[in-house]
Protein backbone atom coordinates (compact mmCIF):
# COMPACT_ATOMS: atom_id res chain seq x y z
CA UNK A 1 0.00 0.00 0.00
CA UNK A 2 2.99 2.38 0.75
CA UNK A 3 4.12 2.02 -2.45
CA UNK A 4 0.39 3.21 -3.57
CA UNK A 5 1.04 5.98 -1.60
CA UNK A 6 4.03 7.44 -2.75
CA UNK A 7 3.50 8.30 -6.42
CA UNK A 8 0.02 9.15 -5.82
CA UNK A 9 1.41 11.78 -3.42
CA UNK A 10 3.70 12.73 -5.73
CA UNK A 11 1.54 13.48 -8.24
CA UNK A 12 -0.62 15.54 -5.79
CA UNK A 13 2.58 17.49 -5.22
CA UNK A 14 3.20 18.17 -8.69
CA UNK A 15 -0.23 19.31 -9.44
CA UNK A 16 -1.32 21.37 -6.53
CA UNK A 17 0.01 24.39 -6.57
CA UNK A 18 -0.08 25.37 -9.93
CA UNK A 19 -3.97 24.67 -10.19
CA UNK A 20 -4.42 26.37 -6.45
CA UNK A 21 -2.82 29.38 -7.69
CA UNK A 22 -4.73 29.64 -11.62
CA UNK A 23 -7.98 29.13 -9.40
CA UNK A 24 -7.73 31.28 -6.66
CA UNK A 25 -5.69 34.48 -8.27
CA UNK A 26 -7.63 35.82 -11.07
CA UNK A 27 -6.22 39.34 -11.34
CA UNK A 28 -2.46 39.79 -11.99
CA UNK A 29 -0.29 41.22 -8.99
CA UNK A 30 0.63 44.18 -10.92
CA UNK A 31 -2.78 45.39 -11.08
CA UNK A 32 -3.46 48.62 -9.67
CA UNK A 33 -3.42 48.97 -5.52
CA UNK A 34 -3.46 44.94 -6.36
CA UNK A 35 -4.33 43.28 -2.60
CA UNK A 36 -3.07 39.14 -1.95
CA UNK A 37 -6.12 36.99 -2.05
CA UNK A 38 -5.09 33.78 -0.67
CA UNK A 39 -3.37 33.05 2.55
CA UNK A 40 0.17 31.92 1.03
CA UNK A 41 0.13 35.07 -0.86
CA UNK A 42 -0.85 37.36 2.23
CA UNK A 43 1.38 35.97 4.25
CA UNK A 44 4.25 36.22 1.50
CA UNK A 45 3.05 40.10 1.20
CA UNK A 46 3.42 40.74 4.81
CA UNK A 47 6.89 39.41 4.75
CA UNK A 48 8.26 41.05 1.65
CA UNK A 49 6.68 44.41 3.35
CA UNK A 50 8.72 44.32 6.29
CA UNK A 51 12.08 43.58 4.13
CA UNK A 52 10.87 46.36 2.04
CA UNK A 53 10.63 48.89 5.30
CA UNK A 54 13.80 47.82 5.98
CA UNK A 55 15.31 48.16 2.76
CA UNK A 56 13.69 51.42 2.34
CA UNK A 57 15.61 53.12 5.17
CA UNK A 58 18.17 50.65 4.84
CA UNK A 59 22.38 52.96 4.44
CA UNK A 60 23.48 50.50 1.53
CA UNK A 61 20.53 51.81 -0.94
CA UNK A 62 22.06 54.30 -3.54
CA UNK A 63 19.53 57.52 -3.49
CA UNK A 64 21.02 59.53 -6.49
CA UNK A 65 17.90 60.53 -7.82
CA UNK A 66 19.70 61.23 -11.27
CA UNK A 67 20.56 57.30 -11.25
CA UNK A 68 17.27 56.25 -9.75
CA UNK A 69 15.32 58.25 -12.45
CA UNK A 70 17.23 56.32 -15.07
CA UNK A 71 16.68 53.01 -14.06
CA UNK A 72 13.33 53.51 -13.81
CA UNK A 73 13.06 54.71 -17.15
CA UNK A 74 14.52 51.68 -18.42
CA UNK A 75 12.11 49.18 -16.50
CA UNK A 76 9.24 50.71 -17.50
CA UNK A 77 10.48 51.16 -21.51
CA UNK A 78 11.15 47.65 -20.45
CA UNK A 79 7.21 46.32 -18.94
CA UNK A 80 5.42 49.28 -19.94
CA UNK A 81 4.01 51.88 -17.91
CA UNK A 82 1.16 49.95 -15.96
CA UNK A 83 3.03 47.48 -14.76
CA UNK A 84 6.29 48.96 -14.11
CA UNK A 85 3.87 51.28 -11.56
CA UNK A 86 3.52 48.02 -8.98
CA UNK A 87 7.34 48.14 -8.54
CA UNK A 88 9.73 49.67 -6.22
CA UNK A 89 13.12 49.58 -6.71
CA UNK A 90 16.38 50.34 -4.82
CA UNK A 91 19.64 49.88 -6.22
CA UNK A 92 21.42 48.40 -3.89
CA UNK A 93 25.97 48.91 -3.02
CA UNK A 94 26.71 45.69 -2.91
CA UNK A 95 29.38 44.91 -5.69
CA UNK A 96 28.30 41.90 -7.51
CA UNK A 97 26.60 40.88 -9.85
CA UNK A 98 22.37 40.17 -9.23
CA UNK A 99 19.06 41.49 -9.12
CA UNK A 100 16.48 40.32 -6.99
CA UNK A 101 12.82 40.46 -7.01
CA UNK A 102 10.28 40.13 -4.00
CA UNK A 103 7.08 38.46 -3.71
CA UNK A 104 5.27 42.07 -3.38
CA UNK A 105 6.85 43.69 -6.19
CA UNK A 106 10.13 44.94 -4.40
CA UNK A 107 12.66 45.19 -7.07
CA UNK A 108 16.49 45.39 -5.68
CA UNK A 109 19.31 45.74 -8.39
CA UNK A 110 22.72 45.32 -7.00
CA UNK A 111 25.67 48.28 -7.96
CA UNK A 112 27.91 45.40 -9.25
CA UNK A 113 25.59 45.17 -12.18
CA UNK A 114 25.39 48.36 -13.12
CA UNK A 115 29.57 47.98 -13.31
CA UNK A 116 29.13 44.39 -15.42
CA UNK A 117 26.24 46.03 -18.03
CA UNK A 118 27.24 47.39 -20.81
CA UNK A 119 24.51 48.46 -22.57
CA UNK A 120 20.90 49.48 -21.64
CA UNK A 121 19.50 46.68 -23.39
CA UNK A 122 21.30 44.15 -21.20
CA UNK A 123 20.08 46.69 -18.04
CA UNK A 124 16.42 46.24 -19.69
CA UNK A 125 17.13 41.92 -20.37
CA UNK A 126 17.27 41.73 -15.99
CA UNK A 127 14.60 43.89 -15.34
CA UNK A 128 12.62 41.91 -17.67
CA UNK A 129 13.76 38.77 -16.28
CA UNK A 130 13.03 39.81 -12.69
CA UNK A 131 9.40 41.66 -13.61
CA UNK A 132 8.84 37.85 -14.41
CA UNK A 133 9.20 36.69 -11.51
CA UNK A 134 6.34 38.93 -9.94
CA UNK A 135 4.14 38.41 -13.08
CA UNK A 136 4.33 34.68 -12.90
CA UNK A 137 4.14 34.90 -8.72
CA UNK A 138 7.59 32.29 -8.27
CA UNK A 139 7.49 33.53 -4.82
CA UNK A 140 4.07 31.71 -3.94
CA UNK A 141 4.48 28.80 -6.60
CA UNK A 142 7.68 27.90 -5.19
CA UNK A 143 6.83 28.33 -1.58
CA UNK A 144 3.85 26.08 -2.14
CA UNK A 145 6.09 23.88 -3.85
CA UNK A 146 8.71 23.54 -1.06
CA UNK A 147 5.76 22.99 1.29
CA UNK A 148 3.83 20.42 -0.67
CA UNK A 149 7.48 18.61 -0.70
CA UNK A 150 7.67 18.90 3.23
CA UNK A 151 4.23 17.67 3.72
CA UNK A 152 4.35 14.64 1.66
CA UNK A 153 7.74 13.75 3.47
CA UNK A 154 5.88 14.49 6.96
CA UNK A 155 3.12 11.94 5.43
CA UNK A 156 5.93 9.47 4.01
CA UNK A 157 7.49 9.90 7.23
CA UNK A 158 4.36 8.85 9.55
CA UNK A 159 3.50 5.69 7.08
CA UNK A 160 6.85 4.70 7.21
CA UNK A 161 7.32 4.85 3.51
CA UNK A 162 10.01 6.52 0.78
CA UNK A 163 13.05 5.25 2.52
CA UNK A 164 15.79 7.53 1.00
CA UNK A 165 14.35 7.77 -2.64
CA UNK A 166 11.30 9.64 -1.86
CA UNK A 167 13.44 12.67 0.03
CA UNK A 168 15.99 12.27 -3.00
CA UNK A 169 12.99 13.00 -5.23
CA UNK A 170 11.58 15.61 -3.59
CA UNK A 171 14.24 17.84 -2.49
CA UNK A 172 15.55 17.42 -5.89
CA UNK A 173 11.88 18.08 -7.42
CA UNK A 174 12.40 21.38 -5.69
CA UNK A 175 15.63 22.27 -6.79
CA UNK A 176 14.60 21.21 -10.79
CA UNK A 177 10.89 23.35 -10.38
CA UNK A 178 13.01 26.41 -9.23
CA UNK A 179 15.42 25.88 -12.43
CA UNK A 180 12.11 25.81 -14.56
CA UNK A 181 11.15 29.12 -12.86
CA UNK A 182 14.48 30.90 -13.86
CA UNK A 183 14.30 29.43 -16.86
CA UNK A 184 10.83 31.06 -17.35
CA UNK A 185 11.71 34.12 -15.73
CA UNK A 186 14.06 34.18 -18.66
CA UNK A 187 11.73 33.68 -22.00
CA UNK A 188 9.36 35.86 -20.67
CA UNK A 189 11.74 38.70 -19.86
CA UNK A 190 13.12 37.97 -23.36
CA UNK A 191 9.62 38.49 -24.61
CA UNK A 192 9.72 41.90 -22.54
CA UNK A 193 12.95 42.59 -24.04
CA UNK A 194 11.86 41.80 -27.77
CA UNK A 195 8.80 43.93 -27.22
CA UNK A 196 10.80 46.81 -26.04
CA UNK A 197 12.91 47.46 -28.78
CA UNK A 198 16.44 46.22 -27.83
CA UNK A 199 18.98 44.12 -29.12
CA UNK A 200 17.76 41.05 -28.77
CA UNK A 201 21.10 38.97 -28.30
CA UNK A 202 21.89 41.25 -25.20
CA UNK A 203 21.21 38.71 -22.37
CA UNK A 204 23.06 35.61 -23.75
CA UNK A 205 25.77 37.92 -24.21
CA UNK A 206 25.77 38.91 -20.94
CA UNK A 207 25.34 35.49 -19.58
CA UNK A 208 28.81 34.79 -21.99
CA UNK A 209 30.60 37.53 -20.26
CA UNK A 210 29.50 36.57 -16.70
CA UNK A 211 31.07 33.51 -17.56
CA UNK A 212 33.85 34.35 -18.81
CA UNK A 213 34.63 36.80 -15.18
CA UNK A 214 34.11 33.66 -13.22
CA UNK A 215 36.61 31.80 -15.10
CA UNK A 216 39.09 35.16 -14.90
CA UNK A 217 38.53 35.28 -11.08
CA UNK A 218 39.50 31.20 -10.48
CA UNK A 219 42.24 31.60 -12.90
CA UNK A 220 43.85 34.89 -11.21
CA UNK A 221 43.25 32.72 -7.34
CA UNK A 222 45.58 29.92 -9.23
CA UNK A 223 42.48 27.69 -9.54
CA UNK A 224 41.33 25.80 -12.67
CA UNK A 225 38.15 27.81 -14.21
CA UNK A 226 35.35 25.09 -13.50
CA UNK A 227 32.40 26.03 -15.68
CA UNK A 228 29.54 23.55 -15.70
CA UNK A 229 27.42 22.43 -18.67
CA UNK A 230 24.91 20.80 -16.62
CA UNK A 231 23.35 22.34 -13.35
CA UNK A 232 23.69 20.67 -9.87
CA UNK A 233 21.24 18.62 -7.57
CA UNK A 234 21.06 21.65 -5.74
CA UNK A 235 21.61 24.61 -8.36
CA UNK A 236 18.38 26.73 -8.11
CA UNK A 237 19.29 28.23 -11.22
CA UNK A 238 20.07 26.64 -14.52
CA UNK A 239 24.16 27.35 -15.40
CA UNK A 240 25.20 30.60 -17.03
CA UNK A 241 25.91 28.12 -20.02
CA UNK A 242 22.47 27.11 -20.29
CA UNK A 243 21.25 30.18 -20.35
CA UNK A 244 23.80 31.64 -22.28
CA UNK A 245 22.59 28.59 -24.49
CA UNK A 246 18.90 29.20 -24.69
CA UNK A 247 18.80 32.72 -25.07
CA UNK A 248 21.18 33.00 -27.70
CA UNK A 249 19.23 30.15 -29.65
CA UNK A 250 15.47 32.53 -28.74
CA UNK A 251 17.44 35.37 -30.60
CA UNK A 252 19.07 33.62 -33.05
CA UNK A 253 14.88 33.07 -34.09
CA UNK A 254 13.87 36.66 -33.63
CA UNK A 255 16.62 37.87 -35.86
CA UNK A 256 18.51 41.39 -35.86
CA UNK A 257 17.25 44.73 -35.08
CA UNK A 258 16.60 46.30 -32.39
CA UNK A 259 18.71 48.81 -30.34
CA UNK A 260 21.51 48.73 -27.63
CA UNK A 261 21.39 52.38 -26.12
CA UNK A 262 24.94 51.88 -25.05
CA UNK A 263 25.98 55.32 -25.26
CA UNK A 264 22.96 56.26 -23.33
CA UNK A 265 23.78 53.48 -20.48
CA UNK A 266 27.56 54.64 -20.02
CA UNK A 267 26.57 58.25 -19.81
CA UNK A 268 23.89 57.74 -17.22
CA UNK A 269 26.19 55.66 -14.84
CA UNK A 270 29.50 57.64 -15.91
CA UNK A 271 29.00 59.35 -12.09
CA UNK A 272 28.81 56.64 -10.47
CA UNK A 273 31.97 54.96 -12.75
CA UNK A 274 34.70 56.08 -10.46
CA UNK A 275 32.80 54.21 -6.94
CA UNK A 276 31.66 51.76 -8.82
CA UNK A 277 35.66 50.55 -9.89
CA UNK A 278 36.67 51.40 -6.36
CA UNK A 279 34.09 48.76 -4.29
CA UNK A 280 35.10 46.21 -6.93
CA UNK A 281 39.21 47.10 -6.63
CA UNK A 282 38.42 46.51 -3.18
CA UNK A 283 37.04 42.57 -3.18
CA UNK A 284 40.09 41.54 -3.67
CA UNK A 285 39.42 39.72 -6.50
CA UNK A 286 42.27 40.49 -8.87
CA UNK A 287 41.56 38.54 -12.06
CA UNK A 288 37.73 39.07 -12.26
CA UNK A 289 38.65 42.74 -11.66
CA UNK A 290 41.56 42.89 -14.28
CA UNK A 291 38.78 41.25 -16.86
CA UNK A 292 35.98 43.65 -16.10
CA UNK A 293 38.62 46.84 -17.04
CA UNK A 294 39.53 44.73 -20.12
CA UNK A 295 36.11 44.76 -20.88
CA UNK A 296 35.37 48.00 -19.76
CA UNK A 297 38.37 49.30 -22.01
CA UNK A 298 36.78 47.99 -25.35
CA UNK A 299 37.06 51.75 -26.45
CA UNK A 300 39.99 53.36 -24.80
CA UNK A 301 41.67 53.46 -21.98
CA UNK A 302 39.55 56.26 -19.65
CA UNK A 303 40.90 57.92 -17.11
CA UNK A 304 38.66 56.03 -14.39
CA UNK A 305 39.42 52.89 -16.02
CA UNK A 306 43.45 53.76 -15.44
CA UNK A 307 43.11 54.93 -12.15
CA UNK A 308 41.61 52.01 -11.43
CA UNK A 309 43.43 49.59 -12.67
CA UNK A 310 46.86 51.61 -10.84
CA UNK A 311 45.08 50.67 -7.98
CA UNK A 312 44.27 46.68 -8.95
CA UNK A 313 47.95 46.39 -9.41
CA UNK A 314 49.29 48.66 -6.62
CA UNK A 315 46.93 46.40 -4.17
CA UNK A 316 48.05 43.11 -5.36
CA UNK A 317 51.75 44.54 -4.77
CA UNK A 318 53.98 42.23 -6.45
CA UNK A 319 57.13 44.12 -8.06
CA UNK A 320 55.88 43.97 -11.01
CA UNK A 321 52.82 44.63 -10.18
CA UNK A 322 53.75 47.89 -8.57
CA UNK A 323 55.75 49.04 -11.79
CA UNK A 324 52.86 48.45 -14.00
CA UNK A 325 50.50 50.37 -11.22
CA UNK A 326 52.88 53.03 -11.96
CA UNK A 327 52.66 53.00 -15.21
CA UNK A 328 48.87 53.40 -15.44
CA UNK A 329 49.22 55.98 -12.52
CA UNK A 330 51.31 57.98 -15.31
CA UNK A 331 49.01 57.45 -18.29
CA UNK A 332 45.96 58.49 -16.75
CA UNK A 333 47.87 62.02 -14.91
CA UNK A 334 48.63 62.16 -19.00
CA UNK A 335 45.08 62.38 -19.52
CA UNK A 336 44.98 65.43 -17.87
CA UNK A 337 41.84 64.71 -15.79
CA UNK A 338 43.37 62.62 -13.17
CA UNK A 339 41.93 62.53 -9.61
CA UNK A 340 44.71 64.07 -7.18
CA UNK A 341 44.71 60.38 -5.87
CA UNK A 342 46.25 59.39 -8.58
CA UNK A 343 49.52 60.92 -7.63
CA UNK A 344 49.21 59.68 -4.51
CA UNK A 345 48.63 56.19 -5.90
CA UNK A 346 52.02 56.84 -7.94
CA UNK A 347 54.09 58.00 -5.22
CA UNK A 348 53.35 55.06 -2.80
CA UNK A 349 54.22 52.36 -5.99
CA UNK A 350 57.36 53.82 -6.32
CA UNK A 351 57.82 54.04 -3.11
CA UNK A 352 57.63 50.41 -2.81
CA UNK A 353 59.65 49.90 -5.64
CA UNK A 354 62.64 51.62 -4.17
CA UNK A 355 62.32 54.60 -6.27
CA UNK A 356 62.01 56.66 -3.31
CA UNK A 357 62.92 60.44 -4.72
CA UNK A 358 60.48 59.87 -7.92
CA UNK A 359 57.72 58.51 -5.14
CA UNK A 360 58.45 61.46 -3.06
CA UNK A 361 58.27 64.07 -5.57
CA UNK A 362 55.13 62.53 -6.53
CA UNK A 363 53.29 62.59 -3.13
CA UNK A 364 54.23 66.05 -2.94
CA UNK A 365 52.10 66.53 -5.81
CA UNK A 366 49.49 64.84 -4.16
CA UNK A 367 49.41 67.06 -1.48
CA UNK A 368 49.79 70.20 -4.06
CA UNK A 369 46.76 69.08 -5.17
CA UNK A 370 44.77 68.01 -2.12
CA UNK A 371 46.01 69.83 1.43
CA UNK A 372 43.08 69.02 3.15
CA UNK A 373 42.92 64.88 2.21
CA UNK A 374 42.43 62.88 5.29
CA UNK A 375 45.54 61.09 5.31
CA UNK A 376 47.81 64.45 4.52
CA UNK A 377 49.63 64.06 7.57
CA UNK A 378 50.41 60.39 7.29
CA UNK A 379 51.86 61.65 3.68
CA UNK A 380 53.76 64.02 4.59
CA UNK A 381 55.86 61.39 6.86
CA UNK A 382 56.16 59.63 4.28
CA UNK A 383 57.67 62.85 2.24
CA UNK A 384 60.06 63.58 5.09
CA UNK A 385 60.82 60.03 5.94
CA UNK B 1 12.64 36.42 -3.42
CA UNK B 2 13.98 35.48 -6.61
CA UNK B 3 17.49 37.25 -8.27
CA UNK B 4 18.78 36.92 -11.22
CA UNK B 5 21.41 33.97 -10.53
CA UNK B 6 22.79 31.91 -8.12
CA UNK B 7 23.75 34.56 -5.33
CA UNK B 8 27.36 34.52 -4.12
CA UNK B 9 27.67 33.32 -0.55
CA UNK B 10 27.49 36.16 1.61
CA UNK B 11 28.78 36.18 5.24
CA UNK B 12 26.30 38.03 7.22
CA UNK B 13 27.28 38.31 10.43
CA UNK B 14 30.19 39.81 12.40
CA UNK B 15 33.71 38.40 12.03
CA UNK B 16 33.52 37.37 14.83
CA UNK B 17 30.81 35.46 15.11
CA UNK B 18 32.05 33.69 12.37
CA UNK B 19 35.17 33.42 14.15
CA UNK B 20 33.64 31.65 16.93
CA UNK B 21 31.29 29.16 14.66
CA UNK B 22 34.88 28.22 12.99
CA UNK B 23 37.03 27.39 15.68
CA UNK B 24 36.46 27.58 19.39
CA UNK B 25 38.93 25.88 21.15
CA UNK B 26 38.06 23.27 23.56
CA UNK B 27 37.68 24.80 27.14
CA UNK B 28 38.56 27.91 25.55
CA UNK B 29 37.05 30.38 28.08
CA UNK B 30 36.32 34.41 28.80
CA UNK B 31 39.11 35.74 31.18
CA UNK B 32 38.93 38.55 32.67
CA UNK B 33 42.14 41.06 32.35
CA UNK B 34 43.15 43.21 35.48
CA UNK B 35 43.88 46.71 35.49
CA UNK B 36 47.76 47.70 36.04
CA UNK B 37 49.29 44.13 34.94
CA UNK B 38 51.56 44.14 31.80
CA UNK B 39 49.96 41.24 28.97
CA UNK B 40 51.12 39.58 26.19
CA UNK B 41 48.98 39.21 23.06
CA UNK B 42 48.82 36.06 22.28
CA UNK B 43 51.92 34.55 23.02
CA UNK B 44 54.09 37.15 21.20
CA UNK B 45 56.11 40.07 21.66
CA UNK B 46 53.31 42.53 21.71
CA UNK B 47 52.22 43.65 25.16
CA UNK B 48 49.85 45.82 26.98
CA UNK B 49 49.48 47.57 30.00
CA UNK B 50 45.97 48.19 30.33
CA UNK B 51 44.97 51.05 33.28
CA UNK B 52 40.99 49.71 33.76
CA UNK B 53 39.79 46.09 33.69
CA UNK B 54 38.32 44.16 30.41
CA UNK B 55 37.59 40.87 29.24
CA UNK B 56 39.17 38.73 27.06
CA UNK B 57 37.12 36.67 25.02
CA UNK B 58 38.11 32.74 24.67
CA UNK B 59 37.26 32.64 20.87
CA UNK B 60 40.01 34.51 18.78
CA UNK B 61 39.60 35.70 15.02
CA UNK B 62 42.91 34.56 14.46
CA UNK B 63 45.90 32.44 15.20
CA UNK B 64 47.51 35.62 16.27
CA UNK B 65 44.91 38.25 17.31
CA UNK B 66 42.71 38.03 20.41
CA UNK B 67 39.60 40.84 21.76
CA UNK B 68 38.83 42.31 24.67
CA UNK B 69 35.38 43.92 25.41
CA UNK B 70 33.77 45.44 28.09
CA UNK B 71 30.35 44.54 27.68
CA UNK B 72 30.05 42.38 24.37
CA UNK B 73 31.96 42.63 21.36
CA UNK B 74 29.31 43.95 19.36
CA UNK B 75 28.88 46.96 21.85
CA UNK B 76 32.56 47.49 21.94
CA UNK B 77 35.52 44.78 20.76
CA UNK B 78 39.33 45.86 21.11
CA UNK B 79 41.20 43.65 18.93
CA UNK B 80 44.49 43.26 18.73
CA UNK B 81 46.37 41.50 15.57
CA UNK B 82 49.80 40.58 16.78
CA UNK B 83 53.41 40.01 14.47
CA UNK B 84 50.82 38.91 11.15
CA UNK B 85 53.19 37.91 8.19
CA UNK B 86 53.79 37.57 5.14
CA UNK B 87 51.69 35.57 3.11
CA UNK B 88 49.06 35.20 6.21
CA UNK B 89 45.66 37.26 6.64
CA UNK B 90 44.30 39.34 9.57
CA UNK B 91 42.31 37.14 10.82
CA UNK B 92 40.99 33.75 9.94
CA UNK B 93 39.02 33.35 6.29
CA UNK B 94 35.18 32.30 7.18
CA UNK B 95 35.19 31.62 2.97
CA UNK B 96 38.59 30.96 1.25
CA UNK B 97 37.18 30.07 -2.14
CA UNK B 98 34.35 33.00 -2.48
CA UNK B 99 36.07 35.66 -0.49
CA UNK B 100 39.31 35.17 0.32
CA UNK B 101 41.11 37.95 2.63
CA UNK B 102 43.78 39.83 0.91
CA UNK B 103 47.63 38.97 2.92
CA UNK B 104 50.03 41.52 4.35
CA UNK B 105 52.86 41.65 2.50
CA UNK B 106 56.67 42.34 3.25
CA UNK B 107 56.78 45.87 1.05
CA UNK B 108 53.60 46.92 2.88
CA UNK B 109 53.78 50.53 3.47
CA UNK B 110 52.05 52.22 7.07
CA UNK B 111 49.72 53.75 4.71
CA UNK B 112 48.65 50.08 3.13
CA UNK B 113 47.59 49.47 6.84
CA UNK B 114 44.28 50.76 6.65
CA UNK B 115 43.97 49.53 3.12
CA UNK B 116 44.33 45.98 4.33
CA UNK B 117 41.62 46.30 7.42
CA UNK B 118 39.29 47.81 4.86
CA UNK B 119 39.79 45.65 1.93
CA UNK B 120 39.47 42.68 4.51
CA UNK B 121 36.29 43.91 6.25
CA UNK B 122 34.68 44.51 2.62
CA UNK B 123 35.35 40.53 1.70
CA UNK B 124 34.89 39.30 4.67
CA UNK B 125 31.72 41.08 5.96
CA UNK B 126 30.24 41.83 2.45
CA UNK B 127 30.31 45.80 3.79
CA UNK B 128 30.32 47.99 0.86
CA UNK B 129 29.93 51.27 2.48
CA UNK B 130 33.07 51.27 5.10
CA UNK B 131 35.17 54.01 4.50
CA UNK B 132 38.73 54.96 6.20
CA UNK B 133 38.25 58.65 7.63
CA UNK B 134 41.45 59.95 8.58
CA UNK B 135 44.99 58.55 8.47
CA UNK B 136 47.65 60.39 11.01
CA UNK B 137 50.96 59.53 11.66
CA UNK B 138 51.43 57.86 15.76
CA UNK B 139 54.35 56.51 17.71
CA UNK B 140 52.97 53.00 18.53
CA UNK B 141 54.86 50.28 20.42
CA UNK B 142 58.26 52.28 20.38
CA UNK B 143 57.87 52.96 16.71
CA UNK B 144 56.48 55.20 14.26
CA UNK B 145 52.72 54.21 13.41
CA UNK B 146 49.84 54.81 12.33
CA UNK B 147 46.48 55.88 13.32
CA UNK B 148 43.25 56.01 11.27
CA UNK B 149 39.54 56.19 11.92
CA UNK B 150 36.74 54.12 9.74
CA UNK B 151 33.70 53.53 9.68
CA UNK B 152 30.94 51.11 8.57
CA UNK B 153 27.53 49.75 8.54
CA UNK B 154 26.53 45.87 9.58
CA UNK B 155 25.13 44.41 6.88
CA UNK B 156 21.54 43.17 7.60
CA UNK B 157 21.65 45.62 10.98
CA UNK B 158 22.15 49.07 9.77
CA UNK B 159 24.13 50.00 13.03
CA UNK B 160 26.37 52.23 12.06
CA UNK B 161 29.90 51.39 13.61
CA UNK B 162 33.20 53.37 14.23
CA UNK B 163 36.62 52.10 14.35
CA UNK B 164 40.44 53.46 15.42
CA UNK B 165 42.67 51.77 14.16
CA UNK B 166 46.97 51.73 15.80
CA UNK B 167 49.14 50.05 13.63
CA UNK B 168 53.28 49.45 12.86
CA UNK B 169 55.00 47.01 10.46
CA UNK B 170 58.30 45.45 12.25
CA UNK B 171 60.70 43.28 10.59
CA UNK B 172 57.86 42.43 8.15
CA UNK B 173 55.44 41.72 10.38
CA UNK B 174 52.67 43.83 10.97
CA UNK B 175 51.28 44.74 14.62
CA UNK B 176 47.49 46.31 14.64
CA UNK B 177 45.42 47.31 17.39
CA UNK B 178 41.65 48.29 16.70
CA UNK B 179 38.80 49.72 18.68
CA UNK B 180 35.15 49.62 17.44
CA UNK B 181 31.69 50.26 18.58
CA UNK B 182 28.27 51.63 17.42
CA UNK B 183 28.63 55.35 16.64
CA UNK B 184 25.70 55.93 18.79
CA UNK B 185 27.10 56.20 22.86
CA UNK B 186 29.30 53.16 22.90
CA UNK B 187 32.32 54.34 20.60
CA UNK B 188 32.75 58.05 22.81
CA UNK B 189 31.68 55.75 26.07
CA UNK B 190 35.00 53.38 26.55
CA UNK B 191 37.25 55.49 23.07
CA UNK B 192 39.18 56.67 26.26
CA UNK B 193 39.89 53.22 27.99
CA UNK B 194 40.71 51.85 24.51
CA UNK B 195 43.05 54.89 23.13
CA UNK B 196 45.17 54.55 26.29
CA UNK B 197 45.27 50.07 26.15
CA UNK B 198 46.99 51.18 22.48
CA UNK B 199 48.98 53.93 23.87
CA UNK B 200 50.69 51.43 26.28
CA UNK B 201 51.56 48.73 23.53
CA UNK B 202 55.25 47.64 23.94
CA UNK B 203 57.55 45.28 21.69
CA UNK B 204 59.96 43.92 23.75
Amino acid sequence: MCRLIVPLLAAALCAAPVQAARETLPLPPFTTAYQPTTVDERGLWMEADEDERRMRDAPEVIRDPALNAYAREVLCRTVGPARCAAIRLYIVRIPMFNATTYANGMMTLWSGALLRLHSEAELAAMFGHEFSHFELRHTLTGFQRRRSGSDLLAWAGLLGAGGIALPTMVVGGFYRFSRAQEAAADMLGFRYLTAAGYVVTAPADLWTRVMAEQDATEIGRYRKPNQRYVAGFFDTHPTELTRATYLRAAAAQIGGGGVDEAARFRAAIAPWLPRLLGDQIKRNDFGGSEYLLNQLAVDGWTTPLLFARGELYRERGNPRDLSAAAGFYREAIAHGDAPAEAYRGLGLALLRSGQVEAGKAALRDYLARRADAGDAAMIATLIAG
Amino acid sequence: MMTTRLPNRLPRHLLLVVALAAAVPAGASNRLIAAGGRVSIARTPLTVTPASEWNRLGARPGRNAEVWTLDGDTLNALTFYAAIGEGKTLFRQADRREHPLPPVNRTMLLTDIPTLLENSYRSALGVATMTIDHVEPTPFAGAGGVHFSYSFVRPEEAIHVRGEGFGTLRDGKLYLITYEAPALYYFERSAAAARQVAESARLD
